[in-house]
């Protein structure tokens, strides 16, 4: 391994600033900028669009948050954590995929020994803030561990917020109730696949 | 120099190498599971085999000679489907869990079975049930070995400690330990191609591809061994090396979370610190420092004043001064590689056994390649070097100055030189003193007949001896005889590094400024002082290590506080970055930016650059042997155990240990004392509170005392004479 990538220490090479036109800082400059804005009328354009739609019968406006429109299984929204039919036990194996895959970069997995000698997941936090909810981490997951869900309201008062581990994963109730959905496509396994595998011989 | 045809390419081989030797040499690709550059070949996976023409069947390339002429064939069809084959024997029942594995992204089981495109598997064989083992450091899986024999391989032969070997049973086959053995290096975990044999405390938590790797030069000991930190999230996760070629100890691999951890700069502190380099008559510093630093406190104290202080570095540079005027040359000439390919070794006031963990792994290497003798001079035997050692000579404590001048006296012919020297010598009374007997002299004369390569191994106790200067000037004596290469290890990190930079003094009455020694303004690097200093792991800069290589030092975790480097630009001696002195250091001028640090193709490495000797030509006449001080009673050896080396050893997770006094049976009943008591004496001063533990494979009256936690290495003889108080409730 050679050293030139460790001698740049210049870290900020690769940004650039935006061209935006600055503030005014002086009386005359801020007075100017209220009569711009004043005059130009952009806030009645808005106004005019609400009240016209306001007025109208027969739109196609879903009253949110009485109606909501119903999401298609292969939607991508926040993400969900399944687990194994036959066991119950959790999919995910700690492999660390979804999180080298992610390119938003928003997802951070920390994995341990367990007592069992396996290995666990300790930590495992999605940023909603920065996902982009491109489904890579979905398609990559060799588990069918993590998928998306339908879940999409997730509105927050901060630009960081996050799911976790456990709020992701199906609960062990609906899992006895065997309410968790499967669907083909994105990250699902494919139809006839025990038909194309290759057996090893079992000669014993 | 052997002619011969890879590919019907024309390549020579020279007498040693093997066909893949010069394969790879020549960028020719073989493929291989079990063979180790730095180690004899396993030749135990078959993958390595070749088609040499007109000739039937495969040949091991690993370890087969060429032969004049040949022409070898390194891939064809016949060749494709033996390895392909090979690979598939290996998958019969192997785990299929690399979503899981340590090893997994870079697994040589992994690659190889894509390589070769196993896409089904036409054996089948009775799977068992094959139990993980927990051994230490290691954590072995049967399930997941392949059986390569790397990892005994590098333990026997690398390490020198017979703890791994491989227990047969045919398919059940699999990897057992003497667990009293293991020296917890590591090493099999570095060399195994798989997940078998995996870091305990690593294990599962961080995949190979998630992690930043870094290369850098160990900060623990005077090897400066290369490695990689690698860290995820800003917290180094795990230590590697280039495995193939080069080696760790365990405190390189497992002691790498020593990084002191700031949120922020402490302004006020900063401020405090500048004041107090203006106002202090001394700075005093460790060897535990780049030579960047160094060379800015030197600069620091052209400027203000102060007097320089770093009492190892000093006995070290004043050792090397009277060394540098016998041997006509200012460094010694041995290095690590020498030593490894020695076949007659002697070390006087060194141990072998924890100093230097890379001088123990060359003697054992030095044994197993070249059969070489090896004799220790001290006044202990160290038993767990017991297989590399052939004649352990015990000194009396404090005799190394007539040991050394006895072995000088037995070696060299040509006495006139130093005529009056060796007629000064009254051998009676040396033996008596020395307790070292004629006989023992004359077995290590008998030995050295016919020797290539011999080397002697000049240790701590006889730099830091009350009787240094002459025993510098003799052993330079016998460098510049050309009877031994000679190396004088340096005692820390970097003591070479300062010795030849700095220009250093005694301690003068007055304010003290201490950088990672603690002194009346404190700038410590371990968060104990006043100012929060950047650990080792968290520099760039640069160390001259045993084998007077200049090597090179990355950051493996950021630092968010000030450095040295800030403190000299506030006190006007100016550079953006402290890296910009490296090409000013006073050796080769060469920027640090340009410097190497990475192995080739077959190992040469390319770390750093070499320091040259400077030559001279004085003719001084050595001084006669002074007479003996008597050491009787009960005597502690300040000595560390293997792994330990410093305050930045001391703490780390996986290294930390209990610093008992640990001494034999006979030392016990000298002192009146048990195994278990707790014990008070004092060592130079320092008063110590031990807990004693008798260690039952040790042998006479001397006790080791670790010091490890003090934050400056003493540049006192490390065998003192104590009274010891038993201080039990
Ligand atoms: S890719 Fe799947 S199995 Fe791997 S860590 Fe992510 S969720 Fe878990
Ligand atoms: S040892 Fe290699 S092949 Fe085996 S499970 Fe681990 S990564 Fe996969
Ligand atoms: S850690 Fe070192 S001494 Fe212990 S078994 Fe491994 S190679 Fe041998
Ligand atoms: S543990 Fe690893 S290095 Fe040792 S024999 Fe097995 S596969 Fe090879
Ligand atoms: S402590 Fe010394 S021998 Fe061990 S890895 Fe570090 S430099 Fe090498
Ligand atoms: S590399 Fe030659 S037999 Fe394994």
């Amino acid at each position: 391994m050679k050293n030139e990538q460790f001698n740049n220490r210049n870290i900020s090479s690769d940004y650039f600033e935006v061209d935006i036109a600055d503030y005014p800082t002086t009386g005359w400059g801020k007075f100017k900028r209220v009569v711009e804005r004043t005059f130009k009328l952009e806030l009645l354009i808005g106004l005019w669009v609400v009240l016209r739609e306001m007025f109208k019968f027969d739109t196609h406006t879903v009253k949110y948050p009485e109606e909501k429109m119903p999401i298609g299984p292969r939607y991508r929204a926040i993400h969900e954590m399944k687990r194994l039919w036959e066991s119950d036990a959790e999919r995910c194996i700690g492999c660390g995929l979804c999180e080298k895959i992610c390119i938003s970069n928003c997802i951070r997995i920390d994995t341990k020994i367990d007592e069992n000698s396996r290995k666990e997941v300790s930590e495992y936090s999605i940023n909603l803030g920065r996902c982009i909810f491109c489904g890579y981490c979905a398609e990559v997951c060799p588990e069918l561990a993590i998928t998306h869900g339908g879940e999409y309201e997730n509105a927050s008062d901060q630009r960081e917020h996050f799911t976790m581990y456990e709020d992701m994963l199906t609960p062990l109730d609906k899992m006895k109730a065997e309410k968790q959905l499967e669907f083909e496509g994105f990250g699902a396994i494919t139809p006839h696949e025990d038909e194309r595998v290759k057996k090893t011989p079992l000669a014993y | 120099m052997i002619k011969f045809y890879i590919d019907s390419k024309e390549v020579t081989a020279t007498k040693g190498e093997s066909i893949l030797d010069v394969a790879r040499r020549e960028n020719i690709y073989i493929p291989t599971m079990c063979y180790l550059p730095k180690a004899s070949a396993n030749a135990s996976c078959r993958m390595c085999s070749i088609e040499v023409k007109a000739q039937d069947g495969f040949v091991l390339s690993c370890n087969t000679p060429p032969v004049e002429d040949i022409e070898v064939i390194t891939n064809s069809d016949s060749l494709y489907k033996e390895r392909q084959n090979i690979m598939k024997l290996y998958n019969v029942n192997h785990p299929l869990q690399c979503g899981v594995c340590d090893k997994s992204g870079e697994c040589d089981l992994q690659n190889k079975t894509l390589e070769f495109d196993v896409s089904e598997q036409s054996f089948a064989v009775r799977d068992q049930a094959r139990k993980k083992k927990k051994w230490g450091v290691h954590t072995y899986d049967p399930a997941l070995c392949i059986l390569c024999e790397k990892c005994t391989t590098v333990c026997n032969e690398t390490v020198g400690n017979e703890a791994l070997y491989i227990k047969p049973g045919g398919y059940k086959s699999h990897i057992d330990i003497k667990l009293a053995n293991c020296i917890e290096c590591g090493e099999c975990i570095s060399v195994c191609p798989v997940g078998a044999m995996a870091s305990t405390e690593f294990k599962y938590s961080a995949n190979a591809w998630e992690l930043d790797k870094v290369p850098s030069s160990c900060s623990h000991c005077s090897s400066a061994c290369q490695l990689y930190y690698e860290s995820k999230d800003g917290e180094i996760k795990r230590v590697t090396n280039e495995s193939d070629f080069s080696s760790l100890c365990g405190a390189g691999r497992f002691g790498f979370d020593f990084e002191n951890r700031v949120i922020s700069k402490d302004e006020e502190a900063f401020s405090r610190a500048i004041e107090a380099f203006k106002n202090t008559s001394n700075v005093v510093f460790s060897s535990l420092i780049t030579n960047e630093e160094a060379y800015v406190l030197n600069e620091l104290k052209k400027k203000f004043g102060f007097n320089l202080v770093n009492d190892e570095a000093r006995a070290y540079q004043n050792f090397m001064k009277s060394f540098a005027k016998f041997a006509n040359s200012s460094l010694y000439n041995a290095t690590i590689d020498d030593l490894k390919s020695s076949d007659y070794i002697i070390s006087i006031g060194c141990s072998i056994e924890s100093d230097n963990p890379m001088i123990k792994f060359g003697a054992s290497q030095a044994v197993k390649y070249k059969k070489a003798f090896v004799s220790t001079i001290a006044p202990v035997e160290e038993y767990a070097i017991s297989n590399v050692v052939s004649l352990y000579i015990n000194n009396e404590v404090g005799s190394e100055e007539a040991a050394l001048a006895m072995i000088a006296d037995t070696f060299i012919k040509d006495k006139s030189s130093q005529k009056e020297f060796f007629d000064s010598l009254d051998f009676g009374y040396l033996s008596g003193e020395s307790n070292i007997s004629q006989e023992e002299l004359s077995l290590l004369k008998q030995n050295y007949i016919r020797k290539q390569n011999p080397v002697l191994i000049i240790g701590e106790d006889v730099i830091n001896h009350p009787r240094a200067n002459n025993i510098a000037a003799i052993a330079g004596y016998l460098q510049k005889n050309a009877l031994f290469k000679v190396m004088v290890v340096p005692p820390f990190t970097n003591t070479l590094g300062v010795s030849l930079i700095c220009d250093l003094d005694e301690a003068k009455s007055g304010l003290s400024v201490g950088y990672n020694v603690s002194a009346d303004f404190t700038l410590s690097a371990k968060g104990s002082g006043d100012l929060d200093m950047p650990a080792l792991n968290q520099q760039e800069g640069t160390f001259v290590n045993i084998d007077k290589n200049l090597v090179v030092l990355n950051a493996g975790v950021a630092h968010n506080g000030y450095e040295l480097n800030d403190i000299a630009n506030a006190l006007g001696v100016k550079s953006k970055n402290i890296v910009d002195y490296t090409s000013r250091l006073g050796f080769k001028t060469i920027e640090f930016d340009d410097l190497d640090n990475y192995f080739d193709n077959v190992g040469n490495a390319y770390r750093g650059y070499k320091i040259d000797a400077m030559q001279n030509q004085e003719n001084l006449k050595l001084d006669e042997v002074e007479e003996l001080d008597e050491f009787n009673g009960s005597i502690v050896y300040s000595r560390n155990p293997l792994r330990q080396f410093s305050i930045f050893t001391s703490d780390t997770k996986q290294l930390k240990q209990k610093m008992d006094l640990v001494g034999s049976e006979q030392f016990a009943i000298a002192s009146k004392i048990k195994s278990g008591d707790n014990v008070k004496f004092s060592v130079d001063g320092v008063e110590f509170i031990r807990h004693f533990r008798v260690d039952r494979h040790m042998k006479g009256t001397v006790a080791y005392n670790p010091t490890y936690n003090m934050d400056s290495k003493s540049s006192n003889y490390r065998y003192n004479q104590v009274e010891l108080e038993v201080i039990n409730e």
